[in-house]
């Protein structure tokens, strides 16, 4: 015999089920009766954030970091749609995030009640699965659906809509007894697919075959932990390695085949050895338009291997000449299995004759680079990297020499400008034994810097860091090369950060000249708890190279020189 | 070639799973020509068809989508020329008293029949492939149509087919 408790107690229990032991929310009405049982579960840590956006994007954090679902709890209405960029921000980089809000009371559902909206239907875009829990009676089997469904194949957010008297409600609870009955789920399950031998045969013999293949490697080789397949693929066949923006941090950047990232902001030799390759075998990536540049144009004297579990992504933007189905590490390592050991010298020595001096855009005495390096030094190669987006994003993408895999986290299918301060405060609570840092532009800071609140209310060691160039540096940059420099709307005052700092009852420093770097980098990563260093660069500095958009990955702009 | 596709989704019969896999479609931004859906003989599984404008690569990521949804149990797509699709109208038709004969044999050319026979208005019923019922309607709009209720296609590909297991030949 169970005993009796109300939807909260349930839900709460249902969590620690999935093995849940944080949740990052905000109270509300719709919620209460939640907020009212979860102090009885000592083991569920709430993290109260200073706005929803926040709970979801350091939920995602903390999924991303861990490989465990992160959950946000909201109210509804108001609340829940608070959410939405965060959910959003993690279906488009898929990451298992668990949404619960609350809902209006069964009766009142659909008569426009207080804080009523459908969040189901808002969501239902950007989310994998969403469930309203109709009654007690389904509450703990759709908690370990949504879990399931979250978790499960490419993963993704989910959300659980939860009804106040639901919350209320009670029931003979005996535990997690029936998970949801095989099959009521779909046909997903079926998408569990294995390639077929021939296809694994032909992939080995294009490989085999190949004069200047490449491998181009994505965040599936994060999801599926396949960092070590991914090495001995490079290895044993000499194949130059590409990490695309979510993809960094998959192979170690010291590592002699390691090329870089390609796209609007990639290097020039990536993107000419992506033009000029005969064979691209892509893991775990969606040939997004951001990489590939104009479609037409993409690689096309390169056969195409595409190795990914989403099926519905092989032969989405690229044709593809063998689509391999599954995770990525199972099927590396089938396809390692298949491999002749083989070497591409000669088109590794062409590909070096493509690389050029990177190109310093910037002015004065702070620059990217330098700052980047400094703090590369200072955290011993020891850290975790949150970048927001924008300028700042591709500097921190190209010029951190990531070697331990997944340091690297960014909101990039989405790109949402606030994510870096909340999603890092999720990545510190996943990695409590490494520094983080929160590396955002004075514009993206500002969206979500409220959250500094909540790390020194909860204790949350994040260590953030601005580069302030005094504009929102990517759409002036933009705006000089393809709006004839009209700087519409994106000078940006900023407050006096250091203050600010100040207020929240946190060190804060200001650093204008490059002596100053080492010295407070390290002053900042030897406070114990959150910590702010604002930076002052060249406010005119720009990300090169740059594919214009719409351009083929042919065509970069190389300096200021080309202005429109 | 962007021809008339049959997409048959069987899918749980709840509301919100009908909702995801019509609104997957809505977001794929395809021209669809009808929507029909109804019971099966699984209890608990509806049959959703769809027919869409479109070539052969975007049908077929639709059907890949679509088989993602939960709560979808199965997808297909085919052409529709290599299958047998009905769709049945109601059509209400006002004919002076000196013209019924002429409604009803027209109803006769078309296999149709009188399904109500009220003096101000007789309802008409008919079942036939897209083209047919617009045919039959066209040829009752020599009367005065009233009201027109189509319940859009339904769907069947030919032969022995398991439309599940078909694939695109390189995965």
């Amino acid at each position: 015999m169970g005993e009796q408790l109300t939807g909260s107690q349930i839900l709460c229990r249902a969590l620690l089920e999935e093995g849940v032991d944080l949740l990052f929310g905000y109270p509300g009405g719709a919620i209460m009766p939640f907020y009212h049982a979860l102090p009885e579960y000592p083991a569920l840590r709430h993290v109260l954030v200073r706005h929803e956006q926040a709970a979801a994007h350091a939920a995602d954090g903390y999924a991303r970091a861990s490989g465990r679902p992160g959950v946000c709890v909201a109210t509804s209405g108001p609340g829940a749609t608070n959410l939405v960029t965060g959910i959003a921000t993690a279906h488009m980089d898929s990451t298992p995030l668990v949404a619960i809000t609350g809902q209006v009371s069964r009766a009142m559902i659909g008569r426009d009640a207080f804080q009523e909206t459908d969040i189901i239907g808002i969501t239902q875009p950007i989310t994998k699965h969403s469930r309203l829990v109709e009654d007690v009676g389904e509450l703990a089997e759709a908690v370990h659906e949504v879990f399931a469904v979250a978790r499960e194949g490419r993963p993704g957010p989910v959300l659980l809509d939860v009804p106040k008297d639901v919350q209320n409600q009670k029931l003979e609870y005996s535990g997690a007894a029936d998970a949801t009955a095989p099959g009521a789920r779909g046909r997903r399950e079926g998408l569990a697919d294995r390639p077929t031998p021939t296809a694994l045969v032909e992939a080995a013999r294009l490989i085999g075959r190949a004069e200047r293949p490449l491998i181009m490697a994505g965040h599936g080789i994060i999801l599926s932990e396949a960092y070590d397949e991914l090495r001995a693929l490079a290895e044993r066949t000499g194949i130059p390695v590409i990490t695309t923006l979510l993809g960094i941090s998959a192979f170690p950047e010291s590592h002699p085949l390691h090329l870089g990232m390609p796209g609007m902001h990639g290097e020039v030799h990536v993107n000419r050895a992506i033009q000029q390759a005969d064979l691209i075998i892509g893991v775990g990536l969606r040939f997004d338009d951001r990489v590939t540049g104009n479609l037409a144009a993409f690689a096309r004297g390169a056969k195409v291997i595409h190795i990914e579990l989403d099926r519905s992504e092989i032969g989405k933007n690229v044709p593809v000449t063998v689509g391999l189905v599954g995770d990525a590490r199972d099927i590396l390592r089938a396809l390692l299995d298949a491999l002749e050991p083989r070497e591409c010298s000669g088109w590794r020595g062409e590909i070096a004759s493509f690389m050029r001096p990177r190109v310093e855009s910037f002015k004065g005495g702070l620059s990217p680079e330098g700052i980047l390096s400094a703090l590369e030094e200072a955290s011993a190669g020891r850290c975790t990297v949150v970048s927001d987006v924008g300028q700042h994003q591709m500097w921190v993408a190209k010029l951190f020499r990531y070697q331990r895999p997944n340091t690297h986290i960014t909101s990039g299918g989405l790109g949402t400008m606030g994510f870096a301060v909340p999603a890092a405060m999720g990545v510190v609570l996943a990695r409590p034994d490494e520094p983080v840092w929160a590396i955002s532009g004075d514009g993206g800071f500002q969206m979500n810097m409220q959250e500094i609140a909540t790390m020194v209310q909860e204790r949350i060691p994040v260590k953030m860091a601005i580069f302030n160039n005094g504009y929102l540096g990517m759409v002036r940059q933009w705006q000089q090369f393809f709006h004839g420099r009209r700087y519409s709307a994106t000078p940006i005052w900023s407050p006096d950060y250091v203050r600010l700092a100040e207020a929240y009852g946190i060190p804060g420093w200001r650093v204008e000249r490059s002596e100053q770097v080492d010295g407070v980098l390290r002053a900042a990563l030897d406070h114990d708890g959150p910590a702010l260093v604002e930076f002052l660069i060249e406010q005119e500095a720009n990300v090169f190279p740059m594919i214009p958009p719409g351009a083929s990955l042919s065509e970069p702009i190389e300096s200021e020189v080309v202005t429109a | 070639m962007t021809i008339t596709r049959a997409v048959t989704v069987l899918l749980e019969d709840r509301l919100i799973t009908f909702n995801r896999a019509v609104g997957l479609i809505r977001r794929r931004n395809l021209p669809v020509r009808s929507i029909a859906v109804g019971p099966t003989v699984t209890p608990g599984v509806s049959r959703l068809t769809i027919m869409i404008q479109s070539d052969e690569a975007t049908a077929d990521r639709a059907v890949q989508h679509l088989q993602k949804v939960v709560g979808v149990r199965n997808a297909a797509v085919f052409p529709a020329r290599d299958g047998v699709t009905r769709e049945l109208a109601l059509v209400k038709v006002r004919a002076p008293g000196n013209r019924y004969g002429e409604l009803l044999d027209v109803v006769q050319l078309y296999h149709a029949s009188v399904v109500d026979d009220n003096p101000e208005a007789t309802i008409v019923e008919l079942t036939g492939s897209e083209a047919f019922v617009l045919s039959c309607i066209r040829a009752l709009e020599r009367f005065e149509v009233l009201e027109v209720a189509r319940s859009g296609a339904v769907a069947l590909e030919m032969g022995l087919t398991d439309a599940g297991a078909r694939l695109p030949a390189n995965i």
